[in-house]
């Protein structure tokens, strides 16, 4: 293939590649991931990464950039982001205060308006940021949560994400030298754009299987016996059998071992689960409901679908 | 197994074309961009590896769950038992499977006539014609100024987006200090903004099930005012069938408009089938324009002993497609009300506002519950 003309070489020759480097990195990586990951990059394009809230969509972007040793530049979506808050930003405060200076002096009045618009007035915002990036690695562009933003912005991104250049009027246009690996992570409380989703990779990030979540709190929570962290894993699969508002994710589970280890505790008990429920459980109504669960039945593994007495 | 190279490259061709192509027929938006994608996926991995190959189709072809859910169920369709017999050859399988797949792939259509044909649960199936003058109430008084009102406040809403404007409540510096810099270097002259108005269009989705029948007048004062009020809106009507009645409700005439309605709908008055009837628009009406700017509004007493759970599902598809979910329940008047129909109970942990209205009188109190809608 065309590996001639290109200055860089991604660390990923084979897909157990990317599940070694990740792992090296603390990160539990399956195939499906592995494999998406590699041709992110093999292909240059986007990848899209839906899931539940706290399985680890963030944390890939985070693991590229630590891989690749290159800046993680975020961009968290909310409604009603534009290309001000995205791409760049005039310094006005420092863009008034020349023109006061200027007022004072007119060798700087002449040129005043080629200066104000100059670079280093220039507040350079995310998309900007990662179009200039001068590479020669790529810099790991993570577009967080881009379902709460609007379709303006979608449009806008797909643009952006077709071309990597950027026009500021003022100035002139930037065009990536080396494009940006792009992870956007969506928690799927709307469908995106067709034409933004055809433009990526896909993949659905689920829970981690019990064996794999074993192992994420092993490497995670260090000083963990591997009995605590088999009984973490179980438990947390039993609990995300149970319909609650929000079901706690890996980062829930986490958080419960260190908890756990924390209190010094070898083994879970229905007391255990109920006095920190806090830690894994985010809705009061939640908190509630485990109450009226047959948590004995949970522990020992069985499914508990419905309230003992209902 | 030896295999020739170059055959096996020729089948590897053939068969992931034709993988695309069972997969484009079962639904999934296969274009050809993301066909050469797969085919340069294929170069970057070992596709000799079973499950790497698709994985490598599967990431390039879909855009969701349930398409990721979708694709593998082709897939094993197309490989059929053959799949893991082989470790690498299995690429050469048999290819009259794809020839078996295809006709029985074409999922939309079967799907289709899957939903029409969807039997009445615990009613009949009607097919007549109502004679829908008799149930329009010429003596109502006249909706108009309040279905105004109620579309004026279901369809706009402040955006968090800006626009110039002379009298804006914020100054807008870019443009500011551009203004400025060209005549003089005081700032005499501020740029403002104000926030744009977000325009929202507005399906209804009318309940005309035999349980209906006592709020027909009021119904379709509704479904007429609202859709002369909002030319963008959407009318469907649903009992056991699902029909848009959109351009028959454009017509001037009240009486001839009926008319229409009435020969085109002819399950007026017959069971109901809430899911079908939301699982037609998922698919349909709320697939097209964006889901922000989508208000959904259902006219249903909820009285469905269908498939429950179907409700519930076709319900959380909805929300994603829409901003908000308002419910308008004729029942929800009467003093003795509860929410015991099934089929409300299990919508209501979707619905945004849910609302009363079953005469005039209650559709001002739904005006002014509107007012705290978003």
């Amino acid at each position: 293939m065309n590996d001639s003309d290109k200055p860089w070489q991604h660390p990923f020759r084979r897909i157990e590649d990317v599940e070694d480097i990740f792992d090296r990195h603390d990160y539990v990586a399956d195939r499906p991931l592995g494999l998406t990951t590699k041709l992110a990059f093999d292909l240059e394009k986007p990848v899209l990464l839906e899931g539940e809230a706290g399985v680890g969509k963030t944390e890939v972007a985070k693991v590229l950039a630590a891989v690749l040793d290159t800046p993680l530049i975020r961009l968290q979506c909310y409604e009603g982001l534009d290309a001000a808050a995205t791409l760049y930003e005039w310094n006005y405060a420092r863009q008034i205060l020349e023109i006061r200076l200027a007022e004072a002096d007119a060798a700087r009045r002449d040129s005043l308006e080629q200066t104000i618009f100059g670079e280093q007035f220039l507040f350079a915002r995310p998309l900007l940021q990662a179009i200039r990036h001068p590479g020669p690695r790529p810099a790991v562009l993570l577009i967080d949560e881009v379902d709460r933003a609007d379709e303006e912005f979608e449009a806008f991104l797909l643009e952006i994400l077709s071309d990597f250049q950027v026009t500021v009027p003022e100035l002139g246009t930037f065009e990536a030298a080396q494009r940006p690996v792009v992870i956007l992570t969506s928690n799927r409380t709307r469908e995106l754009n067709d034409a933004l989703k055809r433009r990526c990779l896909y993949l659905w990030i689920d829970y981690p299987t019990p064996d794999k979540e074993r192992e994420i709190i092993l490497r995670r929570v260090p000083g963990i016996e591997a009995r605590l962290a088999d009984r973490v894993a179980e438990v947390m699969r039993g609990l995300r059998a149970v319909d609650f508002y929000k079901r706690p994710g890996v980062a829930e589970a986490l958080d419960w071992a260190r908890a756990l280890l924390g209190l010094d505790l070898t083994d879970i008990l229905p007391e255990t689960l109920r006095e920190t429920a806090g830690v894994i459980l985010k809705y009061r109504e939640d908190i509630n409901r485990l109450d009226r669960l047959d948590l004995e039945a949970l522990l020992e593994g069985h499914a508990v679908e419905r309230e003992p007495d209902a | 197994m030896a295999v020739d190279p170059a055959a096996s490259s020729a089948s590897l061709t053939g068969h992931t074309l034709a993988l695309c192509r069972a997969a484009r027929a079962a639904g999934l938006a296969v274009t050809h961009a993301r066909a050469i994608d797969v085919f340069r996926a294929l170069d970057a991995i070992d596709w000799r590896q079973p499950d790497d190959y698709r994985l490598a189709l599967r990431t390039n072809l879909v855009s969701s769950r349930e398409d990721e859910v979708l694709f593998d169920r082709v897939y094993r369709t197309y490989w059929g038992e053959l799949e893991g017999a082989y470790e690498g050859d299995y690429i050469l399988a048999r290819s009259e499977m794809i020839q078996g797949y295809l006709p029985a792939g074409r999922a939309n259509e079967a799907h289709r006539e899957m939903l029409s044909e969807t039997e009445a649960v615990g009613a009949e199936e009607v097919q007549r014609r109502a004679n829908l003058a008799l149930r329009w109430d010429d003596d109502a008084p006249p909706l108009e100024q309040l279905i105004r009102e109620l579309a004026r406040r279901l369809a706009t809403r402040p955006s968090r987006r800006v626009r110039a404007a002379r009298r804006g409540a914020r100054v807008d510096l870019r443009r500011t200090v551009r203004r400025n810099v060209r005549h003089g270097l005081d700032f005499v002259e501020l740029a403002r903004v104000k926030p744009k108005t977000r325009k929202t269009r507005i399906v209804l989705l009318s309940d005309v099930s035999g349980s209906m029948d006592a709020f027909n007048p009021f119904l379709l004062q509704l479904m007429l005012g609202l859709q002369q009020a909002l030319k963008s809106s959407r009318t469907v009507v649903f009992s056991t069938r699902t029909t848009e009645i959109t351009n028959l409700l454009r017509r001037r005439s009240v009486p001839e408009t009926l008319r229409t309605v009435a020969d085109k709908v002819r399950h007026w008055s017959g069971g109901t089938d809430i899911g079908a009837a939301l699982a037609e628009l998922n698919r349909g009406i709320l697939r097209e324009g964006s889901a922000r700017a989508t208000v959904l509004v259902v006219i249903s007493d909820g009285y469905d002993n269908g498939d429950i759970a179907r409700i519930r599902e076709e319900l959380a598809a909805a929300k994603r497609q829409i901003r908000t979910l308002v419910w308008i329940n004729p029942m929800f008047g009467a003093s003795t009300f509860t929410v015991r129909a099934a089929g409300m109970k299990a919508a209501l942990p979707y619905v945004d506002h849910f609302l009363p209205a079953f005469n005039a009188k209650a559709l001002h109190e739904l005006v002014r519950g509107l007012k705290a809608l978003r």
